[in-house]
């Protein structure tokens, strides 16, 4: 699995740098799923550094990570550069979202009015088809549905998260989102059923999705 | 199991088994209803009942409960309220289902919508909280046991409850275990997508016989070539066939006076339409027609003649 992230205009970036009156700046770029993508890793992290030096910026240093979204190695890999934090003026996060947020979780109490940016915009959980390939195929629901769906997501091969597809708007097999070029999730669904021989899954009637613990901040803790 | 209750002259036509003809009125991006209306009142002395549509193609039209109401008290033609899951969650489509009664409707169709992403507002959420199938579950719960949720509503809608089906669906299986969902929901009629080949309709109602839900067949009269054309260009998945096409288009290139070239279509329209329904009626297959032509209401003499017989 892979959170997939795409590259923000780097004019919205450079804007939003500016309008915060950022000078000097700490880069961290991250070394799994961001590297993977070529939104992160060390490439980004030297082509960053490339338009950020050109616009006058000041970095102070630039660091790989092997984990930006995990607390534990935020803390020790920024606990090794604290001088640099404590002097510049923002930190640029070559991450995801989960990244943004952990480096921000990370510095609160010991650099509560350090500012975090980001450069990417994060777009799903993927499935790797090939390098430079992932679908989204997985919201992280919190109720998986996939040993009743024959191993295939309604949510994200649905264009309307249907319980109960297909839709009016399937037309041989295609969905009417995306000018019928994609496949219909519940065609996938109904041909896959067919082959294992569980048609009976595909003529139950579904009940709703249930949002009653939606909207909150989800949290798993397992010890 | 209990006496089936009549809630409207639809319902009341579909329980005794006579065969009803239907209309569709399609509200556009105004305030004012007039020309809704004239249709309406058009075609009142043929239909039982015409659907008004809701925001087809996600383009943002009159609200349908609202229009629904207007036409029926305006007009005293019955409506099929279309409501489709695409603009409200389940409270809202309560809501709605509860206001809708207070507002005289008394028959609500159940549709999936259009997504919000081909409309002139793509930008809005699709919500999609229930489905088609869902939504029918929702209407017969607060019918039935005067219940939301378990929860008592002090005056309880009556209404009956439609779902939508699609012939022409590929593959078509999937389409027919879909709509045994709708049945088992307790969809109360179905209303079809447009459909032209005969076979392919037989196929299809035969296989959807065994959830013993009535049917009206969607069938589309052309008013014109241009929208014969158009639809056969521009609604994905049904094709009007070749030699249709081609008759209308001699009737245009042919017949140069307007007035003979409205009756030549009308009269293609019954020639094409009456041996198609008769066929199906003969074979016990339909319980209606459901004519989606709008602005054609002139051809509804003509239908009721297809209809009849
Ligand atoms: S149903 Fe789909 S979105 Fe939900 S957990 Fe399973 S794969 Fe993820
Ligand atoms: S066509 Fe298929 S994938 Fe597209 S919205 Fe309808 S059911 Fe979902």
């Amino acid at each position: 699995m892979v959170v997939i992230t795409t590259k923000k205009p780097v004019d919205e970036v450079l804007k939003v740098l500016k309008e915060n009156d950022v000078r000097s700046l700490v880069v961290v770029s991250c070394g799994v799923c961001a590297a993977l993508c070529q939104t992160g890793g060390t490439e980004g992290l030297k082509k960053w550094t490339e338009i950020l030096e050109k616009e006058g910026f000041d970095i102070l240093v630039g660091i790989v990570s092997e984990d930006v979204c995990d607390n534990r190695v935020m803390m020790k890999d920024l606990r090794k550069i604290d001088d640099s934090v404590k002097d510049a003026d923002a930190i640029l996060t070559l991450s995801c979202g989960l990244g943004v947020q952990s480096i921000v979780q990370v510095l609160s109490k010991k650099h509560p009015n350090k500012k975090v940016f980001v450069t990417n915009n994060t777009e799903f959980m993927g499935m790797t088809e090939r390098i430079g390939r992932f679908r989204m195929r997985c919201l992280g629901c919190g109720d998986c549905l996939l040993n009743e769906t024959g191993g295939i997501c309604p949510v994200t091969t649905c264009a309307k998260a249907l319980m109960n597809g297909p839709c009016g708007g399937m037309v041989d097999g295609k969905c009417e989102v995306g000018n019928y070029e994609r496949d219909c999730g519940w065609v996938l669904i109904y041909n896959r059923l067919k082959a294992i021989g569980r048609l009976d899954l595909f003529s139950k009637l579904r009940e709703p999705r249930d949002w009653s613990d939606s909207g909150h901040q989800r949290e798993v803790i397992f010890r | 199991m209990a006496e089936k209750k009549i809630y409207s002259k639809l319902g009341e036509m579909i329980s005794k088994g006579e065969f009803v003809l239907t209309g569709e009125l399609e509200p556009e991006k105004t305030c004012d209803l007039s020309h809704t209306i004239q249709e309406a009142k058009e075609m009142a002395p043929y239909v039982v009942a015409a659907n008004v549509t809701d925001s087809p193609l996600a383009i943002v039209t009159i609200n349908s409960m609202a229009a629904s109401h207007i036409i029926q008290r305006e007009t005293g033609l019955e409506c099929v309220w279309q409501l489709t899951v695409r603009d409200c969650n389940k409270i809202g489509l309560a809501g709605q289902i509860m206001g809708a009664q207070a507002l005289g409707l008394r028959n609500v169709l159940s549709l999936t919508g259009d997504h919000t992403n081909l409309g002139d507002v793509p930008e809005a959420k699709p919500v999609f909280d229930l489905d088609s199938a869902t939504l029918v579950k929702l209407v017969r719960e607060m019918v039935d046991t005067g219940k939301i949720n378990d929860n008592e509503i002090e005056h309880p809608p009556t209404m009956h409850v439609g779902a939508a089906a699609n012939p022409n669906a590929d593959p078509m299986e999937a389409e027919i275990l879909k709509i045994g969902r709708k049945a088992e929901a307790g969809a109360e009629f179905i209303q079809t997508q447009v459909v032209y080949d005969l076979d392919m309709t037989i196929e299809f109602l035969r296989a959807i016989q065994k959830y013993k839900v009535p049917v009206f067949l969607g069938i589309f009269p052309m008013k014109s070539y241009g929208i014969a054309k158009g639809f056969d260009m521009f609604v994905p998945g049904v094709d009007v066939p070749k030699d249709i096409l081609a008759k209308w288009k001699s009737v245009k290139t042919n017949v140069s006076d307007k007035k003979e070239q409205k009756d030549t279509y009308d009269q293609l329209n019954y020639e094409f339409f009456k041996p198609f329904i008769s066929e199906l009626k003969s074979k016990n297959l339909l319980n209606g027609v459901h004519c989606m032509a709008v602005h054609y209401t002139r051809i509804f003499p003509k239908l009721n003649k297809v209809i009849k017989g």
